[in-house]
């Protein structure tokens, strides 16, 4: 979950870098580079990462895209979640709760088998989770909804997790990160079997690693033969890898350089909506934001069409203080919040503040436009009386010195489901809670939501949920960024979605 | 790094003061990298654990044994290097070796062909901005200044934009394919060797035309030019042994500068090499992977100069002189 939640050192690195670089862009210049062959059937991708932070074990942090990419082709996970925010059967075929929602019956395949040949079985699954409970601080405590001592393995097929309090919404906990890997495995430094779609060949290192696929694997055979997955820091590099012919797919590309490349038939721009945001946290422990009325005065300040236009090129949609606006449970009839000055400055003036205030607001380099956005919202505020003064932290401190420290300042958030920010950011005692969100009732009322076995029932609750949050909560949510791929043209089988969803590219396939 | 008095030489033979010397400054480089990583804010256990309770960051500290005094971590670090284990790093677990391993090749290849484009073009540079033509070296001397303080960043956007963006002549990034050496693929390492040769020629001639104007004005110099020399014997006969020692000490700056400072480059055309290595594990406080690397720019640097006392004598002619008069 690491790389959604907070850049990598890697991230931060190549954005301070971009200042520097934006040539124009060749495309596909006739070299010995551009020799994309499809009749070997390999795939390159260029994932955004660093080689450097490359990591083997799958249940610690994961600091890049490109490392969940390699180990979504190796190890297999749970279960999946959809482009639609659904969750989707993987390793696992069923998740059943008995009546209390505290005791869940998990049944696996009994077809997949580790490419040393051992079967899969459900004590493999058990210990992986096991394994990552107990690296909680490494990867946001992922499985903190999980009692895994009282859990028990039932037999080779099924075993039996058992949640701290009624949890309906255990498919979901189990996406995306769960990778099974055979029972006793513990040294990540040599290659540890897997029983993914895909297997790591002794062919390649810090550049790229290749992969081969796994023709016993259970599930539809991928298309490719092989896939290269290569860790590219920068973006700009990723981009004009794809633009030269030197890959096949780059993920996360400047917005400028899709712009320029919109009308290009050579490649295909794919957009995964609602990917990224950076809230502005106001902490609701600290003075002024623990007055209600200046947290919506900032809210009503915000001018949100100004800030997407400007900050992410138009490339996403208008924030309505939802913090997870793609969660399927998002609640999608409310209005959308616009800019209201007059209302804004009495709200101010009713909080005492009609003379105005000075603030810090923090921000960094660490992703594009997170200081444009600073600076173009300390302009904005400045029309309510609030002197917000924008200080530029280092990007590799940031997340240390600033994030859950600081009562002002841009976050991050990327693509992460609903349930996910409650856990690492609207827990009271949680040492992530940055906006210092301590509602007794609605966290009462999100137990009993969880608790509540009807899905429909159950969404509509937590939607409920994410609009008191969005009204009395200490984040602003001015805009959502597209998150932008570069593809060949005739590259098909990208997977949609954002966050997890976009890391399972095994049924990419090259075409002509 | 002045040769000691020539009388003491009896005592101690040349090559083992040499030695001696180089294994000083080496532990002194090593106190002062640990010394730098240990001032540097925060540790890899915040990285690691970010923003997770503090008894769980203490926990992780104490795992990687960040919580113990810092001379016990020196001497730790210093006998693990001394026995060839320079440890794991601490933000992927993977050996500290393998890694460097990994990436050695593609940053040595780099950096030996910058340095095999920069030295003849900073030989012809320093020349030209001391002997050139007259109203050609205040031109040279700005370009070389101007070329020496560029940021690279900006070296290598200028490069793309013309060599790839506008003439096509090179990939404008360099995504070498799993498992294929370096040298199999010039074409894609040309801008990278580019963008770090042209800067290091221009700081080399910098600093070497001052050693060259200074031999070119010595009488015996001027004599020979009087004589009738022609000009290319003058520079080999006369000049090209006097420069040749200070030359062979800037020339193992440089490479030492090339080794590890080879980020900017890396991360803008997507290679996986030391550089990019170093700046990541910086900003990570993966200290093992700072230190081994940073102690692996310096031994270069150690041992070029190492070199160059060692042929120092046999190039000065005068020193050579004198050895066949005793």
């Amino acid at each position: 979950m690491h790389f959604l939640f907070r850049p990598s050192a890697a991230v931060t690195l190549a954005v301070t870098l971009l200042a520097g670089c934006s040539g124009t862009a060749p495309v596909t210049t006739g070299s010995r580079a551009s020799g994309a062959d499809p009749a070997s059937g390999t795939v390159r991708y260029a994932a955004p990462g660093s080689p450097s932070n490359a990591v083997t074990d799958p249940h610690g942090m994961l600091p890049g895209e490109s490392d969940v990419v390699r180990m979504a082709l190796t190890y297999d996970v749970l279960t999946l979640p959809g482009a639609d925010g659904s969750t989707r059967p993987r390793l696992a075929t069923a998740w059943q709760p008995d009546a209390s929602l505290t005791r869940w019956r998990i049944t696996i395949r009994d077809d997949a088998t580790f490419s040393d040949g051992r079967p899969v079985k459900a004590a493999d699954a058990l210990f992986s989770l096991r394994r990552m409970g107990r690296k909680a601080a490494e990867n946001f405590g992922r499985m903190a909804m999980f009692d895994l001592d009282r859990s028990k393995v039932i037999d080779d097929t099924g075993f039996e997790l058992v949640t701290r309090k009624p949890y309906a919404e255990v498919g979901k906990a189990l996406e995306g990160a769960t990778f099974v890997v055979p029972e006793g495995s513990d040294d990540f430094g040599k290659p540890v079997a897997g029983s993914g779609p895909f297997r790591p060949t002794g062919k390649g290192g810090a550049q790229a690693v290749l992969f081969e696929r796994n023709d016993d694997w259970w599930g539809p055979k991928p298309p490719a033969k092989a896939i290269e997955v290569r860790a590219v820091p920068d973006p700009q590099a990723r981009a004009q890898a794809l633009l030269s012919g030197q890959v096949d797919l780059a993920g996360g590309v400047p917005a400028t350089l899709v712009r320029q490349h919109e009308d290009n038939s050579a490649v295909r721009v794919v957009r995964r909506p609602g990917a990224t945001l950076y809230p502005l946290v106001m902490r609701m422990d600290a003075e002024p934001f623990d007055d209600r009325r200046v947290r919506e005065a900032v809210r009503l300040a915000l001018d949100r069409k100004q800030l997407l236009d400007t900050v992410f090129l138009g490339y996403g949609e208008l924030g309505n203080d939802l913090i997870t606006p793609k969660d399927p449970s998002s609640p999608a009839d409310l209005p959308q919040r616009v800019r209201d000055v007059t209302r804004a400055k009495a709200l101010m003036a009713e909080a005492g503040l009609a003379g105005g205030i000075d603030l810090t607001l923090h921000s960094t380099t660490a992703y594009p436009g997170m200081d444009t956005a600073a600076t173009l919202i300390s302009q904005q505020l400045a029309d309510i009386g609030i002197r917000a003064e924008v200080r530029l932290e280092p990007p590799d401190t940031y997340f240390s010195a600033v994030y859950a420290r600081k009562p002002f300042y841009l976050g991050y958030l990327g693509g992460i489901p609903f349930l996910d920010v409650v856990r690492v950011t609207l827990t009271a005692g949680s040492p992530t809670n940055e906006t210092a969100w301590r509602d007794r009732a609605w966290s009462a009322d999100l137990d009993r939501a969880l608790a509540e076995p009807d899905e429909a029932e159950r969404r509509s609750r937590l939607g409920e949920l994410q609009a008191r949050l969005r009204d009395h909560g200490g984040y602003a949510v001015w805009a959502l960024s597209d998150r932008l791929d570069l593809a060949r043209a005739g590259l098909s089988g990208i997977p949609e979605g954002i966050g997890f969803a976009a890391a399972f590219i095994d049924q990419v396939r090259l075409d002509g | 790094m002045r040769r000691l008095p020539r009388g003491r030489a009896t005592a101690v033979p040349r090559p083992a003061r040499a030695l001696v010397r180089s294994g000083l400054l080496l532990a002194a480089a090593s106190a002062v990298i640990f010394l730098c990583t240990a001032a540097l804010p925060g540790d890899a256990a915040d990285v690691l654990g970010g923003r997770a309770a503090p008894e769980d960051v203490a926990r992780l500290r104490a795992e990687h044994g960040l919580d113990r005094a810092p001379h016990v971590r020196y001497l730790d670090w210093l006998s693990g290097m001394l026995t060839g284990e320079p440890g794991v790093s601490l933000i992927t677990g993977r050996p500290v070796a393998e890694l460097i391993a990994q990436r050695a090749p593609v940053t040595l290849f780099l950096a030996m062909a910058a340095l095999a484009v920069s030295v003849p073009l900073m030989a012809a540079l320093a020349w030209a901005a001391v002997r050139g033509p007259r109203r050609l070296r205040p031109v040279v001397n700005a370009v070389v200044v101007a070329g020496a303080a560029l940021p690279q960043a900006v070296v290598v956007a200028a490069l793309v934009a013309s060599l790839s963006a506008a003439w096509r002549l090179f990939p404008p990034v360099s995504m070498l394919p799993a498992g294929v050496p370096p040298w199999q693929r010039p074409d894609l390492l040309a801008l990278p060797v580019l963008s770090l040769a042209l800067p290091t020629a221009a700081y080399g001639t910098v600093l070497l035309r001052g050693a060259v104007a200074d031999v070119v004005a010595r009488p015996y110099v001027r004599d020979a030019e009087l004589r009738g020399l022609r000009p290319v014997t003058v520079l080999l006969r006369y000049v090209l042994p006097v420069v040749a020692a200070p030359a062979t000490r800037l020339l193992a700056v440089v490479l030492g500068g090339l080794v590890a400072g080879t980020a900017v480059a890396e991360t803008m055309f997507g290679v996986a090499g030391l550089g990019e290595l170093l700046v990541t594990a910086v900003a990570t406080r993966d200290v093992p992977v700072v230190q081994a690397v940073a102690l692996l720019a310096a031994a270069v640097v150690v041992a070029g100069m190492l070199a160059a006392d060692l042929v120092a004598p046999s190039a000065d002619p005068r020193t050579g002189l004198k050895a066949a008069g005793s």
